[in-house]
């Protein structure tokens, strides 16, 4: 069962409710909160997701247009109904305690939403003017993307308020307002004048699903590029020329020590990048007659020579021609490029040290250690030995 | 958008003029401002007054004034669009048929792709706008701009990294064929193949993309096949053909672990390739790669032979249609390159680089590989 199979799902079912009750009920109110139940449903499961930033469901938009529709309690009710079918029926995540954690986490957002909206309606009064409809909607409309996101960073227990991606939220507040007011009109809750109904928050969707694509074509494109470096950098090991699985750790490790170095973000996509693909020159060169691997350095240009001439990996490129340098670096070059070479230097031969196996990075970590010190750059090896020590590989009996 | 919104408004005034002055608004169109294209900018301006023109009169012949329900109004903006549209590409067609030399109503036909769901989407935000704007006035406005300019920021942004992963994923394809002199542009050239035939086939553009990456990448895993066997002149021992041969199960592998390809990688096992063959089973892709790969074998000169002739090479693949190749990617190749009026192979090669040894005159062979050198002969 695909998206498109489970939205008309729960569009069928939410149609068919709101018609039953149209037609046996004179409230009239019954069919658009269940069409709007029915729009927080399917508005879970269309996301916006910028990168590296927790996904924003569309029903928070909906839900800042019901909380002004109905009283508190009655909104809440239709939130739970709502937000509970959706993660029936939604695919992501696939586990049963993966999908109640989100419920919650969209739930708690969701009715703080409703209650920020009764607070300060409360509180600018019976008959708000322009300016106070405005601020309610507004404050309702930011409220549940923020609980969403510290509830997330609770959960992940990691603080990150990072500037990237909050053009989403903009878009969701902004978009979620003009459907609340476009719905109801702009006089006091409730009893609105002006107001489009129900093809106000239809009609202002459209801008959202329009970035809702976008979004999502950005992030497929983001998968294909990162799995096709992923794949380029196994070559080697599929040709036998390294251990099977060599780069992926490399790179792995590099990240972690670049991270602990306190390398930039872009910095260390530059390093993971140059990490997987640092045996690249290697299969470009001829195979040696006699059988012995070829020259480190001459293995580090070419590689270094292929990724300089594209755009994107240049960055990588130079890391990787910085691989072979003297920790001195003699050359004038960025000092961070000349690090983060050091570490993938560092990182690749603990890695061919300890044969891919966990149980001895101890020894391998004292071979580098016990190298002539121009070698391996000494900091590089203290900033390795905390991460090892971090993932439990080094033996502290002593 | 722009246009409907204004008719929604001046609906409110009872005035006809107003949409089709807004309707000049294309007068401010930067590319064509910037190459200073006055003609241009003037018809774009004359057929954008008229096509508000139409949509005006669609959307006002709407019953109720001001009073008008909603829904009526949703319908009077579907049709409004249209015709704004309809205006649009009936009066283009004319300039662009004759300045490129193509029938009318091909061109007509082409410009009907604008009539998608997309379109009528816009229009009714552009009705939400006129309303909401009637209403409450102008504070709304920024309310709808601001997410229409970060979708339109956010597909730029993707349209920019596709282009430039686009270019890397190229590049890097390109020098690491930097390996085999003989196959340089090969993946390209077996890229365009493949393309032509998916045209042939009608596809999507999103498979024709997956088709494109897929044939750029068959290659990948000759990047294990050590160069000196790559570059061997003259013919190949049977086990230099075995490691050669190799290359196609690693690329295989590769390209299984991207999922974008994955389900495209041809099937490896040997039973499974022939029942596609013969069955027509299975995504047609690899189907259409290996046809692709082998023409551009054939018609190109390799290190073991001098390129064939586009009829050879057309007699070949259809000789082994049904049996080696799926025989409607041999038909489909045939007619996208007739179409095209294009000539591959001997004589028409792109590059006449001096060889250093001169490949030799070989057998067809199938796929354009050269006879097998028989072991002992090579050892001797």
């Amino acid at each position: 069962m695909n998206r498109a199979v489970r939205v008309l799902v729960l569009l069928g079912a939410g149609g068919l409710v709101a018609a039953g009750i149209a037609l046996t009920n004179s409230d009239s109110r019954g069919p658009g909160l269940v069409l709007l139940g029915t729009a927080i449903a399917i508005g879970e499961l269309v996301e916006l997701r910028p990168p590296m930033r927790a996904a924003l469901p569309l029903s928070f938009a909906y839900t800042v247009v019901l909380a002004r529709r109905t009283s508190a309690a009655q909104a809440i009710l239709v939130v739970v109904t709502a937000m509970a079918a959706a993660a029936i029926v939604r695919s992501q995540p696939s586990d049963v305690g993966g999908r109640v954690v989100l419920f919650g986490q969209r739930l708690v957002a969701g009715v703080a939403c409703i209650l920020a909206h009764q607070v300060v309606s409360d509180a600018v009064g019976d008959a708000p003017s322009r300016a106070g409809v405005l601020l309610t909607l507004v404050v309702a409309a930011i409220v549940p993307v923020l609980v969403a996101d510290l509830l997330d960073m609770a959960w992940s227990r990691r603080l990150s308020l990072v500037p990237h991606g909050r053009s989403a939220d903009v878009a969701l507040a902004a978009s979620a307002v003009l459907m609340a007011i476009a719905d109801q009109g702009i006089g006091r809750a409730g009893q609105g004048s002006g107001g489009m109904g129900l093809w106000g928050p239809a009609v202002f969707t459209i801008p959202l699903l329009a970035a809702w694509y976008a979004y999502e074509r950005l992030a497929e494109i983001r998968r294909t590029y990162d799995q096709t470096i992923r794949a380029l950098g196994a070559a080697p090991e599929l040709g036998g020329i390294v251990r099977a699985g060599h780069a992926e750790r490399v790179a792995s490790l590099s990240v972690a020590v670049g991270r602990e170095l306190g390398l930039s973000r872009s910095e260390m996509e530059h390093l993971e990048a140059a990490a997987l693909l640092h045996h690249l020159g290697q299969v470009c060169l001829d195979e040696p007659e006699d059988g012995r691997p070829p020259e480190a350095g001459a293995v580090a240009e070419a590689g270094a020579a292929i990724l300089r001439s594209t755009p994107l990996l240049a960055p990588a490129g130079d890391v990787v021609a910085a691989e072979t340098m003297p920790s001195l670096g003699s050359r004038a070059v960025d000092e961070h490029v000349v690090l983060a070479g050091q570490i993938l230097k560092v990182a690749s031969a603990f890695d061919e040290l300890a044969e891919g196996d966990g149980t001895r990075a101890a020894s391998a970590l004292e071979t580098l250690y016990s190298g002539p010190a121009y070698l391996y750059d000494s900091k590089v090896l203290g900033a390795l030995e905390i991460v090892l020590d971090r993932r439990e590989l080094l033996d502290r009996a002593d | 958008m722009i246009v409907i919104a204004s008719i929604v408004v001046f609906r409110h005034y009872h005035d006809p003029i107003g949409p089709m002055l807004v309707g000049t608004f294309i007068l401010g169109f930067w590319p064509l401002l910037r190459e200073r294209a006055w003609l241009k900018l003037a018809f774009n301006a004359a057929t954008s007054v008229l096509g508000t023109g139409a949509a005006a009169v669609a959307l006002w012949a709407v019953p109720g004034g001001d009073e008008a329900p909603i829904h009526l109004l949703v319908i009077g903006t579907a049709a409004a669009a249209w015709a704004y549209l309809v205006v649009n590409a009936v009066l283009v067609s004319v300039p662009v048929s004759i300045s490129c030399g193509e029938p009318y109503r091909k061109v007509l036909r082409e410009l009907a792709h604008f009539f998608g769901p997309g379109s009528y989407a816009f229009a009714l935000v552009g009705l939400g706008l006129g309303w909401v704007y009637l209403e409450f006035g102008a504070f709304v406005v920024p309310l709808l701009v601001v997410p229409i300019l970060i979708a339109r920021g956010t597909f730029k942004g993707y349209l920019e990294l596709q282009a430039a992963q686009d270019q890397t994923i190229e590049t890097l394809i390109h020098a690491l064929e930097a390996k085999d002199r003989y196959t340089a542009g090969h993946a390209q050239r077996v890229a365009t193949f493949a393309g032509y035939v998916g045209q042939e086939l009608n596809f999507g553009p999103k498979r024709l993309e997956r088709l494109r990456y897929a044939a750029l990448m068959h290659d990948i895993g000759k990047l294990v096949v050590p160069n000196q066997l790559l570059n061997k002149p003259g013919r190949l021992t049977e086990a230099e053909f075995a490691r050669v041969r190799r290359h196609e199960e690693v690329s295989v592998a590769l390209l299984g672990r991207i999922d974008f390809l994955a389900p495209v990688a041809p099937n490896t096992t040997s039973e499974a390739a022939t029942r596609s063959v013969e069955e027509e089973a299975g995504p047609v892709e690899p189907g259409i790669i290996m046809v692709a790969d082998a023409f551009d074998a054939m018609t190109s000169t390799r290190s073991y032979r001098k390129a064939l002739t586009q009829e050879i090479a057309f007699e070949e693949l259809r000789k082994n249609a049904g049996r080696q190749f799926r025989a409607d990617c041999v038909e489909a190749l045939i007619a996208g390159i007739e179409r095209r009026g294009e000539r591959y192979g001997d004589g028409f090669e792109v590059s006449d680089e001096e060889w250093e040894v001169a490949p030799p005159v070989a057998g067809v062979g199938s796929a354009g590989l050269g006879d097998l050198l028989p072991e002992e002969q090579a050892t001797r």
